[in-house]
C-alpha cells in the first residue's frame, strides 16, 4: 500500500497530463428530426468534437432522370413538381423555359406574370416554412407559429389560382392552364385568376410583411438564438462558389448574385427589388438573407399584382407536343437556390436525355466541410441554416 | 431573348473557347457549349475557373449516346456511339454559364476528376460514375451515391430498360390516342339496370 501523499501526488500527475478520450462513430439520421427527411450523417467524435463527417444520401432516389426518357414533356411538368415539394411550382418553371425555348414558342405576358406570381408567393412559402423550422431547431417553438399562419395564407392564394397547395401542375406549355370550364362553348368567359384574386394578394402582402417584422422582433432580440448563430458555420464564398452553393446561403456569404437579376427567363427586369447579402456568411446571415427576401419577393407580387396586363394565357400550341432537335440549359432562382434542367431534344415526345441540376444536391454537398471541427450540437443550427429538402437532394 | 444578347453570348462562347483551348464551339438557343479534347479535360476545367473567370461550379454529368436504345426514343440521325461527359460553370457577374463537353469512347470509358479543381464535382462525379459506368480517375472516394452498394447494372445508360415498361407498353401513346369515334358501344354503362 502506497503512502497516501505519494497516491495523492499521483493522481495530481495523471489529471495535469491531457485526457486522451477515444474516437466514437457517431450515426446521425437517417430518420432524425434535425436532418428533414431522410439525411444520414456518419460523423466521427472526439468527446463533443465532430470530424469527417460523411452524408449518406439515396434514400429517396425515385430516378426522375430516368423515367423522363419514357415521358412526354407534359408528362414530365408533372414528375419534376415532386423534386422539391415545398416549392414545387417553381421547379416547373426552367424545365419550361427549356421547353419553350426549343419550340421558339413566344409565351403571352399575362401568363408570364401569372408564372412570376406564382413562383414569388412559392418562395414566400419555402422562406416561411424555413423562417418556422429553423428556431425551432434551435429551441423557440413560437416562431413557427407566425411564420405558418402566414405561410397558410400565401398556400391558400396559390391554391385559389391552381387548385394544389403542393403539386399545383399548373403550368403548360406555352402558357399557363385556362381555368375550369373555360372551354369553347364558354370562350366570352374565360378566367384566369379566381375573382378578387388581385385584391386579396394586396392584402395578404400587407400582411406577410407586418409578419415578417414580428418575426424580427421575437428572432433578432433573442440571445439565445444570436448566441447559437453567430458566428457559427462560416462558410466563406471562394469555398461556397467551388462547390456550387446557391441561392439564399450564397448570398449570405457575400456574392451578389441571383438569377432573377441575371436571366430573363420570366419578366423579372419590369420590378424593382433588391437582392440581399451579407458579408460574414454564418448561420445568422443565412437567417437574415431569408428574412430581406420574403419582404422583397411581398415587395415584387405587389408590384406584378398591380402592373399585370390583359390578354391571352397560352401561346398556339399543336395538342401532340413535339420538340424538335435541340439541346438548351435553363435555370432559374428557386427558393433554394439554382434549378437548372439540361434538356436533350432529339425530336419527337419524349426528351433523350434532361439531366436535373437541383439547388439542394449541391448546397448539402459541402456539409463535410463545413462540419468539420465543430461541436455536435452545431450539426442541427448548421444543417437547419442551409435549408435543403431531401427531394431536391436525391432527385 | 434579343438579338443583342444572342450576339454578346456568342462573343462570350468564343472568348471562353479560346481560354480553356476548345476544339469547338457553339451558342445554340443561347446556351453556350464548349467541346474540348479528352486528354486536356481537367486542364480546360482550370483555365475555365482561372483564365474564363468562371468560379461557380454547376453540376458535372454525362450522355449516353448510342442508336440501340433500351427505353425512350433513339436519336433522330445516326450517332457516334459514346458517352458525353458535361461540365457547367458559371460566373457569378452576369449571370453567363459554360457547359465544357468532352467525348469518351464506349470500351475506355474514364476521365480524369476534376475534383481537385472544383471540390463540388465529387459528388456529382460519384452519381454519373454510379450511373454510367464511367470511372473518374483520381477521385478521392468512387462509391455509390444514390444506389446501394450491391445494386447491379447502371440506370442511366440507354442499355438499361425500365422493367415498368416490360410489363406494359409507354403510356404517352394512350394520352395522345384519337377519342374513339364510338365510345358509346364500348364504354360502360352507368344507367341502372333495374330501372
Amino acid at each position: 500500500m502506497l503512502d497516501p501523499s505519494v497516491l495523492h501526488h499521483l493522481s495530481e500527475a495523471a489529471v495535469a497530463i491531457e485526457l486522451e478520450t477515444p474516437d466514437m462513430t457517431l450515426n446521425i439520421g437517417p430518420q432524425h428530426p434535425s436532418t428533414h427527411g431522410v439525411l444520414r450523417l456518419v460523423a466521427k467524435v472526439d468527446g463533443e468534437q465532430v470530424y469527417d463527417v460523411q452524408p449518406v444520401i439515396g434514400y429517396m432516389h425515385r430516378g426522375y432522370e430516368k423515367i423522363s426518357e419514357v415521358r412526354t414533356y407534359p408528362q414530365i411538368i408533372t414528375l419534376i413538381n415532386r423534386i422539391e415539394w415545398v416549392s414545387g411550382y417553381a421547379n416547373e418553371i426552367p424545365f419550361l423555359v427549356a421547353v419553350e425555348r426549343i419550340m421558339g414558342l413566344e409565351v403571352p405576358e399575362r401568363a408570364q406574370y401569372i408564372r412570376l406570381i406564382l413562383t414569388e408567393l412559392t418562395r414566400l412559402s419555402s422562406h416561411l416554412m424555413f423562417m418556422g423550422s429553423y428556431p425551432l431547431e434551435l429551441g423557440a417553438s413560437t416562431p413557427l407559429m407566425f411564420a405558418l399562419r402566414e405561410r397558410e395564407r400565401v398556400l391558400d392564394l396559390i391554391e385559389g389560382v391552381t387548385g394544389g397547395r403542393f403539386h399545383p401542375n399548373f403550368n403548360r406549355i406555352g402558357g399557363v392552364k385556362p381555368a375550369a370550364g373555360a372551354g369553347p362553348s364558354q370562350k366570352k368567359l374565360v378566367q384566369d385568376l379566381p375573382k378578387g384574386f388581385l385584391e386579396d394578394t394586396r392584402d395578404a402582402m400587407d400582411r406577410v410583411l407586418s409578419t415578417s417584422d414580428e418575426l424580427e422582433d421575437l428572432i433578432a432580440g433573442n440571445e439565445v438564438l444570436l448566441a447559437r448563430t453567430k458566428g457559427v458555420g462560416i462558410l466563406p464564398p471562394e469555398v461556397a462558389m467551388a462547390y456550387g452553393v446557391t441561392g439564399p446561403n450564397l448570398r449570405a456569404s457575400g456574392v451578389d448574385f441571383d438569377l432573377r437579376k441575371r436571366s430573363d427567363y420570366l419578366p423579372y427586369d419590369q420590378l424593382d427589388f433588391k437582392t440581399a447579402v451579407t458579408e460574414t456568411g454564418d448561420c445568422w446571415d443565412r437567417w437574415w438573407v431569408r428574412l430581406v427576401e420574403i419582404r422583397e419577393s411581398a415587395r415584387m407580387i405587389k408590384q406584378a399584382v398591380d402592373q399585370i396586363p390583359s390578354g391571352p394565357l397560352q401561346a398556339k400550341v399543336p395538342r401532340v407536343i413535339k420538340v424538335p432537335k435541340g439541346e438548351i440549359y435553363v435555370r432559374a432562382e428557386n427558393p433554394k437556390g439554382e434549378m437548372g434542367y439540361h434538356v436533350i431534344s432529339e425530336g419527337g415526345q419524349v426528351p433523350y436525355r434532361v439531366k436535373i441540376r437541383s439547388a439542394s444536391f449541391n448546397n448539402i454537398s459541402i456539409l463535410p466541410h463545413i462540419l468539420e471541427r465543430i461541436l455536435i450540437p452545431d450539426i442541427v443550427a448548421i444543417m437547419g441554416s442551409l435549408d435543403f429538402v431531401l427531394g431536391d437532394v436525391d432527385r | 431573348m434579343t438579338n443583342s444578347r444572342l450576339e454578346s453570348i456568342e462573343d462570350f462562347a468564343a472568348s471562353v473557347a479560346e481560354a480553356v483551348g476548345a476544339t469547338s464551339h457553339s451558342s445554340d438557343l443561347g446556351t453556350v457549349k464548349v467541346k474540348v479534347e479528352r486528354e486536356r479535360w481537367v486542364e480546360a476545367v482550370t483555365a475555365a475557373r482561372d483564365i474564363a473567370l468562371l468560379p461557380l461550379f454547376s453540376w458535372l454529368s454525362a450522355v449516353d449516346w448510342t442508336n440501340d436504345v433500351a427505353v425512350g426514343d433513339p436519336p433522330a440521325e445516326e450517332v457516334e456511339e459514346r458517352y458525353e461527359v458535361m461540365c457547367a460553370v458559371s460566373n457569378v457577374t452576369d449571370g453567363q454559364i459554360v457547359v465544357l463537353s468532352t467525348d469518351l469512347p464506349k470500351d475506355d470509358a474514364s476521365i480524369d476528376s476534376v475534383v481537385g479543381v472544383y471540390p463540388g464535382a465529387n459528388w456529382h462525379e460519384r452519381e454519373a460514375a454510379e450511373m454510367f459506368e464511367i470511372d473518374f480517375i483520381g477521385h478521392p472516394n468512387l462509391i455509390k451515391l444514390y444506389l446501394t452498394s450491391d445494386f447491379v447494372g447502371h440506370p442511366l445508360k440507354k442499355s438499361y430498360a425500365l422493367i415498368s415498361r416490360e410489363v406494359k407498353p409507354w403510356p404517352g401513346t394512350v394520352d395522345v390516342e384519337d377519342m374513339p369515334e364510338s365510345a358509346s358501344s364500348d364504354a360502360p354503362s352507368f344507367e341502372n339496370p333495374d330501372a
